[in-house]
């Protein structure tokens, strides 16, 4: 990491354990404003559960998390998540009997200024501001696809894969964060999808460059097209830290995706 | 528009005729009329479009429509002291249907205790008025919040258990509740409370006949129309909590409680919202119940009757507002014309159900996607 201001999010000793299992050991990771960093790892090795642990999820065993010079440890998900922290999940969690506005909508719902009685009796309030809201998750859409936002109002699941993916993205952006986690958006696409996602999250950069991404994925070409600087898992353990093309020839990380030498002989 | 209340004057005209036939050759004739009219609709999809879309291009007309037709609904049953009454607990199955979907519908919160709720309400008034002499409109207004009061205490904790733990512990919450009406000494055992005071608003007493237009209906009419403005209020408040913020998180918390968390939506307070609402609603129901009885008694609030309010939600329409009311005035009616099946009528309530969740999962009038307006 360069000299850099004071970064967005830090974890410092960060460990999660399920019984005797530890989940992640000891995790220091850190993000400046508007970095994108990739996080690589065999499966297993605790990316998704680092993940989980950021969002309150999970309650960390041990260790903590400083977001926006905060202390987040042990806050619930719903509380993280109004501090700015939005992520997408490697299956899809769309709620697919809803509409493609409804499922962008929620994730302003913390942002959200009208309560009950302006829902009920002084509904003009209510109007105004899910008018505006309408407009800025068609506005969302129309990031990604021409005629998204054209089909707001159809249920999610009427979607292609790729667009489902997309709303999910415009969910996590509609909350206005200023960290976003997304959870190996390529899982299950071929290459011409994946090639369409490396597109969107270009034009993602692009429109909110003060925004921090923390990016788990499989895919390396996508880690390489879009992390200025990755950090590799493995066991639950941070066991590299630097430029994509210093990981990838990391010893270790060398090993834990292709075996040690002994092991291949 | 002309078509629009034309029909709407075609289905009240028929269902009148259904409830007032009394010959078996007439009930056949507005029964065979009342399903070749649905028989048309069903297979007639330009009808159906049409129609469609007459109501939905004159949405004020149609409601101002269906408003006359029920303020009118006593005109044309004054003969009948019963069938008034029945239209009325239909309604006041309108207002409890309304609080059981916004929990099991809109927020997937499964209440498998609504009789119990609505007893609540029920005996909050009895007790209120007869013990503590208050008058019955403040009793009515007070028991409501005794039983989202019970119903908060009694399922904070469990509430963020996911479907069926709440189900259960809510079924063990009616047979407790029905027990301990039994058993107590205060709420009169299984006799229940008898002679609670009738409403009095404005010195209008409801066991009074009222008159409208010159023509004397009969005293449950009083209840009608007050049954009426509390389930109008409450399908309007309902409708406008459905198409807002609460609805949306309400329905994601149902769909996917982990993506609804991580976008800031806190599941203790979304359940408990939903929870509340829907026993306010409930409690209402059985309050309005017991003052129209003038009686209240374990029976009155057992098991049977939460089924009945689920049936209302599942047959009209999972979450869908319209659906409730179409559930509850459908659903209380006409298992009456079935009299003549004694018990067995109550099978009938488990057949359509069945059938229902087999060929119609989504309910009579299926919920639409949620549009703001």
């Amino acid at each position: 990491m360069s000299a850099m201001t004071a970064p967005i999010l830090e974890t410092r000793r960060l460990t999660v354990r399920f019984g005797g299992l530890v989940a992640l050991d000891g995790v220091d990771v850190a993000v400046g404003p508007g970095e994108t960093l990739g996080v690589i790892g065999p499966n297993g090795s605790g990316k998704t559960t680092f993940f989980n642990a950021l969002t309150g999820l999970y309650t960390p065993a041990a260790g903590e998390i400083v977001f926006g010079g905060r202390r987040v440890t042990g806050l619930e998900a719903h509380a993280i998540a109004r501090l700015g922290i939005a992520r997408t999940f490697q299956a899809s969690r769309l709620c697919l009997a809803l509409s493609v506005f409804d499922n962008i909508l929620i994730g302003m719902h913390a942002r959200r200024t009208t309560g009950l009685a302006d829902s009920v009796v002084r509904r003009w309030r209510f109007r105004r501001e899910m008018g505006a809201a309408l407009e800025r998750a068609a506005h969302l859409l129309a990031l990604f696809s021409r005629e998204l936002p054209g089909r707001g109002f159809e249920p999610v699941g009427q979607l292609p894969q790729i667009d489902r993916r997309r709303v999910e993205i415009c969910r996590a952006l509609a909350a206005g964060p200023t960290l976003l986690l997304l959870d190996e958006p390529s899982a299950g696409m071929n290459p011409e999808e994946t090639a369409e996602l490396m597109r969107d999250l270009q034009i993602v950069r692009a429109e909110m460059p003060g925004l921090s991404v923390i990016i788990i994925e499989h895919d390396m070409f996508v880690i390489e097209g879009v992390s200025g600087r990755v950090v590799a898992f493995n066991y639950g353990r941070k066991i590299a830290e630097g430029s994509f093309a210093a990981v990838a020839a990391h010893e270790e990380v060398r090993q834990a995706y292709l075996g040690t030498e002994r092991a291949r002989a | 528009m002309i078509a629009v209340w034309l029909s709407e004057l075609v289905v009240f005209a028929l269902v009148v005729a259904g409830i007032l036939a009394e010959r078996p050759a007439a009930l056949a004739a507005t029964g065979g009329a009342l399903v070749a009219a649905a028989a048309l609709l069903r297979f007639a999809p330009p009808l159906r479009t049409a129609l469609a879309a007459g109501f939905a291009r004159h949405r004020a007309a149609a409601l101002a429509g269906g408003a006359v037709l029920a303020l009118a609904l006593p005109l044309a049953l004054r003969a009948s002291p019963y069938w008034t009454f029945v239209a009325t607990l239909a309604l006041l199955y309108v207002t409890i249907g309304q609080g059981l979907n916004l929990q099991i519908g809109t927020a997937g919160v499964i209440n498998l205790a609504g009789a119990a709720f609505a007893g609540l309400g029920g005996y909050s008034v009895g007790l209120l008025t007869l013990s503590a002499g208050w008058p019955a409109w403040l009793a009515l207004l007070m028991a409501p919040w005794i039983a989202v009061t019970v119903g908060a205490v009694l399922f904070v904790p469990i509430l963020k258990t996911r479907g069926h733990y709440l189900a259960l512990v809510t079924i063990a919450f009616g047979f407790i509740f029905n027990i301990l009406m039994n058993n107590l000494e205060f709420t009169g055992g299984p006799q229940g409370l008898k002679n609670i005071p009738t409403l009095r608003l404005f010195g209008w007493a409801f066991t009074s006949k009222p008159a409208l237009a010159g023509v004397e209906l009969p005293a449950h009419a009083n209840f009608y129309y007050a049954a009426l403005l509390v389930a109008g209020l409450t399908t309007w408040a309902l409708r406008r909590l459905h198409d807002s913020w609460l609805g949306l998180a309400l329905n994601t918390l149902r769909d996917d409680e982990i993506a609804a968390r991580c976008c800031g939506v806190s599941l203790t307070r979304g359940k408990l919202l939903a929870f509340s609402i829907g026993n306010l609603c409930i409690g209402l129901g059985g309050a309005l119940y017991a003052v129209m009885v003038g009686f209240v008694s374990p029976p009155d609030f057992d098991f049977g009757y939460s089924l009945v309010m689920l049936s209302v939600v599942i047959i009209g329409g999972v979450d869908s507002i319209p659906g409730v009311v179409l559930g509850a005035c459908l659903l209380l009616p006409l298992p009456e014309r079935f009299r003549f099946l004694h018990e067995y009528r109550l099978l009938l309530y488990g057949a359509v159900i069945v059938v229902m969740l087999l060929y119609r999962p989504r309910g009579l009038w299926p919920a639409a996607v949620r549009r703001y307006r």
